[in-house]
């Protein structure tokens, strides 16, 4: 068990009026994601199958209630965000099937398009600059991602140790082959930018 | 039996190994593997993780290059490669919305039809273990292995329509039938800590060890694989877990793919065992098998 930063009554949240529910959150996942929480029976089997649950500060189950509630600013701010692993057993075990990995790329699109800092930059830049590489190359370069990761973060020599061993045994390559097709690549970014802003 | 065949990034580059024993081993079975010409990468965990359509659209695009070649049915190696082509090919198939929008960026006729299967499902369901268990010329008897199937080879169930997905079998059945006895235990499908390698090393030092933790209390000699991210996480970051521990671990994280290639009389050499950073030959020696 990983110890607990803070006091166990922090982990919980403030008392919230509930004649302040406002429910146009939910139906805006609705429409975007085709994903209803109204079904949600707050069971929690998805938190307590969460694989990174010990860590989060808003649980899965939380999270489905914050969105009934309408309360999007600490979603959008949530460290959750950046620490879910996409394992998908949230969804597996939900007895209403709810996507909620589906609902947490969602609300970490909606967090980057309004500019929230997240809390972990690191995890942004590293998908960004694998993005990049997509775009660039149509394809991931792992060693030149591990390589541009470690310049933008300035921990020039994380994982150096493990990166020789690594080359010796001929696992990092520099240049593998590319998408001939890159015009198709560079189009399908641009329309799926501008189709989702 | 022709199959559009994925082999993704990984398999260019950290994970060639698994390539390379993928298409001896298909071979070996009358699977004839045609590489999708000019596939591009799935779009992974970033594109999913900023941008949904993208993430459609890119995995969308190889769909559609494979049934240009004429083929029904793709596989993916790669458990992180699968999940994506899986699950757009699922949201192409119910989403018509999504379907109509990905079609026109694509630059396609809407249905984008091919069925993807990752390839122990190909295996276990198209040739299946009793077949596969007539090639065995040297049984991998004497073998301990603990068989890891990780998050998205069974995972959301509603999309991969594979196994089951708490406590799956398929891979045990195929080890067994190679000659090896698998280990019961209970992190077969706990998640590795997965894209977070490299920005987020704790999450994989946290997740990966429990399931080390786990193979070696089971009492497995070696954890079986077919994720080039989890064999990655569970081989590379083996000694920092075991730092962090108190604990020398030394269990070599093996792709299936080398296991089935060993059992057929191919050499180590052949399949990329000595690519493995947690050597495996003192394991395979101790049982005659390199």
């Amino acid at each position: 068990m990983p110890e607990l930063t803070k006091k166990p009554t922090e982990y919980y949240f403030k008392a919230v009026k509930l004649n302040q529910l406002d429910d146009s959150l939910q139906q805006e996942i609705k429409l975007k994601c085709g994903v209803d929480v109204e079904t949600c029976m707050e069971c929690g089997k998805c938190s307590g199958g969460c694989s990174n649950t010990h860590i989060f500060d808003i649980t899965p189950r939380q999270m489905i209630k914050l969105i009934k509630m309408g309360r999007e600013e600490p979603l959008l701010s949530m460290d959750s965000l950046w620490t879910c692993v996409s394992c998908q057993l949230c969804v597996d075990r939900c007895p209403s099937r709810i996507d909620i990995p589906r609902v947490m790329d969602y609300l970490r699109e909606k967090a980057c398009q309004q500019g929230i800092k997240p809390t972990r930059e690191q995890v942004k830049l590293f998908n960004e600059l694998m993005l990049g590489s997509i775009m660039k190359t149509g394809r991931v370069e792992e060693s030149l991602l591990a390589v541009k990761f470690n310049l933008k973060t300035g921990n020039y020599f994380k994982d150096a140790d493990l990166g020789r061993q690594m080359f010796f045994k001929g696992k990092l390559k520099a240049f593998g082959p590319r998408v001939k097709n890159l015009k198709k690549i560079r189009q399908i970014f641009n329309d799926t930018i501008q189709k989702e802003g | 039996m022709n199959v559009a065949y994925f082999p993704g990034c990984s398999l260019q580059g950290m994970a060639s190994e698994y390539d390379k024993s993928t298409r001896l081993v298909c071979k070996h079975l009358g699977i004839n593997l045609e590489e999708i010409e000019d596939w591009n990468c799935c779009g992974a965990t970033a594109a999913h993780s900023l941008n949904h359509l993208l993430s459609v659209s890119l995995a969308a695009r190889n769909l559609d290059l494979a049934k240009k070649m004429g083929l029904h049915l793709v596989t993916a190696p790669c458990a992180g490669c699968y999940g994506r082509l899986k699950a757009a090919s699922y949201e192409l198939k119910n989403n018509s919305e999504v379907a109509e929008k990905v079609s026109q960026i694509i630059g396609t006729s809407v249905p984008i039809e091919p069925e993807v299967k990752n390839l122990l499902q190909l295996l276990v369901e198209s040739i299946g273990t009793p077949a596969i268990a007539e090639k065995v010329v040297h049984p991998l008897k004497g073998l301990k292995l603990a068989a890891y199937y990780g998050c998205l080879l069974t995972r959301p169930n509603q999309v991969t329509q594979f196994d089951d997905r708490e406590m799956p079998v398929s891979m045990d059945l195929l080890l067994q039938a190679l000659g090896a006895e698998t280990v019961n235990w209970a992190h077969k499908t706990e998640c590795c800590g997965g894209g977070y390698a490299a920005s987020e090393t704790d999450i994989v030092i946290d997740l990966g060890g429990q399931i080390l933790e786990s193979a070696r209390a089971a009492g497995a000699d070696a954890i079986v694989v077919a994720c080039p991210m989890c064999q990655t996480n569970l081989d590379t970051r083996q000694k920092a877990i075991g730092a962090k521990r108190g604990i020398k671990y030394h269990l070599p994280i093996i792709y299936f793919t080398q296991l089935m290639g060993l059992a057929f009389g191919y050499t180590p050499r052949q399949l990329g065992f000595k690519r493995l950073l947690t050597e495996p030959f003192s394991l395979l020696k101790a049982q005659g098998l390199a």
